[in-house]
């Protein structure tokens, strides 16, 4: 329940937030928020008015960020956090991925469940982008299973023990995965499906109150999960000491903060057609081919 | 795919004033706009003949809130012509430093707002907090930042000591050094030119069609500056380049602009080492004898248009003007046929709008 459990996860998750906002002020020439800040909102949301429109299905709308943020803190427990995890199987990794795919195909749904034109075409915008990206990241995540032999995300671990973090013998991989990371969690520049000046918040534009304090929860949780997988796979186990490597997980965290803020803040958004295009025509080609060099490095 | 209609405004993130469209798309094309424009029609023009001339200053400057300075310039020059005075060089270099900071300030309003619609944050705030720079400059000489109250009939309201060029020239530098790290930026940036680039050309034919003014007719090739062509005084006496560039896209309207801030950063230099010594207005008398005129100048945006009519009373009889905004408006419906949806708020953007201005 604590560690790695469901109040680490959130806390996670706000530290998360806390830092991406802080590091993007700094880029802006601003000053930034205080540490309790993403709490702040959270709380804030708790105590406004909980309205739908006429015509929504109040239980659906409701479920959905309940249910994405059970599907993610799920996925929590298999992903190993300074070395520590919950549980683990063999194909864990599989279902990891699919865990944190449900909010994407959730956030569609209350799209859709909202009665509104901005909700509807904020759904299947993202719909249009899980399409673009996800492939790139699964063939950029099967690269280091398939060199560890294995698809459980410990097993992966403990490879990179012996033989050194993974991103040595593929980094192009860990490229693609990062951009692919962008995707999921919907930042800029891949933040097309809740584009300000075109869709006012995308599908969540008509979500108030408690409603919509669960989906920051759930797209904070699904962001930091998605940094612990990455670096799980990418940069493995660096010291045996367990005090050692919970510090150098820490760091790596940051780092990997660092950088998904940084691409935020100096690129514009990009189009869904360009996005396509980039996707389908340059990442998954690279990607295999990254994965073929994978596939003769562990023969 | 089915047509849907999806309403911009006249509240929406991507306006700032209030106008209505409802952009008909079907899946990721846009087909049609229909526009609707008179949320913020004030009656300018029924509330002028109904006010001296004096106080019509107070509400010409209220007409927008971006080219208040330039409005009231193009009125008291009127004014000045029907009542046969000429304002001291001093005056009228000062209204035209006034002009010139205010075209500075409103490019930089727009690149924000543009950079900001299109997911670029960072050149949102980068360019407001330079705009703080201008505004807080204006606010030392005139006591506002925004309307400045700075002309009268006669001449201007407000002197500039030698502190406050002193003050002045220094802000400019920073200003120039900021500018040149932004055009360094913006060239080099691959993700704004790629949502930016080919997006909704204009061309020369349409541009004269609808008779476009200001800084989109320049990013068609179209070489047209009131400040060279029809100049205002000061204007015939200081050199500066008119900018032109030849694609007409969206990002030659992006480029041009900031290059037209550099141009007047060069601009007010110029007129603060040459500001000639003497009074800053002389004294006008209140009724205007019979007559109408014509004036010309040019705004941030483009070409104003003021027309004005006396009848020898203290009270205008007509008052008459056509903002740069308007013909843009009109060619605005052509440019949103036939591009993507993610493409609107380049062209909202792009067209730099000032629904104030048009609306009066």
């Amino acid at each position: 329940m604590i560690f790695p459990g469901l109040f680490f996860q959130f806390t996670c998750g706000l530290l998360f937030e806390w830092l991406d906002r802080k590091i993007l002020a700094r880029f802006q020439r601003r000053v930034g928020p205080r540490i309790i800040q993403p709490l702040a909102d959270l709380i804030k949301l708790f105590s406004k008015e909980d309205l739908l429109p006429i015509g929504s299905n109040e239980t659906i709308a409701t479920a959905l960020p309940l249910v994405s943020l059970a599907a993610v803190m799920t996925a929590g427990f298999y992903i190993p956090v300074a070395g520590f995890y919950r549980s683990s199987f063999e194909g864990d990794l599989i279902v990891i991925i699919f865990l944190l795919s449900i909010p994407t195909l959730a956030y569609y749904l209350a799209g859709v469940v909202s009665v509104g034109i901005y909700s509807l075409l904020g759904g299947g915008r993202s719909l249009l982008q899980f399409f673009s990206y996800e492939v790139p990241l699964i063939i950029a995540l099967s690269g280091p299973a398939i060199l560890a032999g294995s698809w459980s995300v410990s097993q992966i671990l403990k490879t990179q023990g012996d033989f050194g973090p993974f991103i040595l013998y593929q980094p192009v991989g860990f490229g693609l995965a990062v951009i692919g990371l962008i995707g999921k969690l919907k930042r800029n520049p891949l933040d097309i499906p809740k584009a300000k000046s075109e869709v006012v918040a995308g599908a969540l534009t008509e979500y108030t109150g408690g409603k919509l304090a669960f989906w920051r929860i759930v797209m904070n949780v699904q962001a930091i999960l998605g940094i612990f997988l990455l670096i799980n796979l990418f940069f493995g186990q660096l010291s045996a000491n367990p005090y050692l490597a919970g510090i150098i997980f820490i760091i790596e965290s940051l780092l990997m903060i660092v950088l998904l803020s940084t691409a935020s803040a100096i690129f514009a958004r990009m189009r869904i057609d360009q996005l396509a295009g980039m996707g389908w025509r340059i990442l998954v080609p690279i990607g295999l081919l990254q994965l073929f060099f994978v596939i003769l490095m562990g023969v | 795919m089915n047509k849907i209609s999806i309403p911009i405004g006249p509240q929406h993130p991507l306006i700032k004033e209030p106008i209505s469209f409802n952009i008909d798309i079907s899946g990721e094309r846009v087909l049609g706009c229909d526009m609707r424009l008179g949320y913020v029609h004030r009656g300018i023009e029924r509330l002028a003949i109904k006010r001296n001339y004096t106080q019509n200053i107070h509400l010409i400057e209220r007409v927008c809130g971006i080219c208040s300075h330039v409005h009231t310039t193009a009125y008291c020059y009127g004014v000045e012509k029907l009542l046969g005075v000429e304002i001291p060089e001093r005056a009228q270099y000062i209204r035209a430093l006034m002009c010139e900071m205010e075209r500075i300030h409103s490019h930089l309003l727009w690149l924000g707002i543009l950079a900001k619609h299109i997911g670029l944050d960072t050149i949102f705030m980068h360019t407001w907090h330079d705009r703080e720079m201008v505004l807080d400059s204006m606010e030392v000489i005139s006591g506002g930042r925004v309307t400045h109250a700075v002309n009268k009939i006669g001449g201007v309201r407000c002197d500039i000591t030698p502190d406050h060029q002193d003050m002045l020239l220094t802000m400019l530098s920073e200003l120039r050094v900021q500018v040149d790290k932004l055009l360094e930026v913006m060239d080099h940036d691959g993700s704004l030119k790629a949502r930016t680039k080919g997006v909704a050309p204009i061309t020369v034919e349409q541009i004269k069609a609808y008779c476009v003014v200001g800084p989109i007719a320049r990013a068609s090739g179209v070489d047209i500056d009131l400040r060279r062509d029809a100049p205002l005084p000061p204007y015939d006496r200081l050199e500066f380049n008119v900018i032109t560039r030849q694609d007409g896209d969206a990002w030659s309207r992006t480029i041009l602009r900031v290059e037209e801030m550099r141009e007047s950063i060069n601009l007010c230099e110029k007129i603060l080492n040459n500001l000639p010594v003497g009074a800053i207005e002389i004294r006008a008398p209140r009724k205007v004898p019979p007559g109408e005129v014509i004036v010309r100048t040019e705004a941030p945006r483009g070409e104003l248009f003021y027309y004005l009519r006396s009848n020898g009373t203290d009270m205008p009889a007509r008052l008459k003007i056509r903002t740069p905004t308007l013909p843009a408006l009109g060619i605005l419906p052509a440019q949103l046929s036939s591009i993507h949806v993610a493409d609107i708020p380049v062209v909202l953007a792009g067209v730099d709008l000032c629904i104030a201005c048009a609306d009066r």
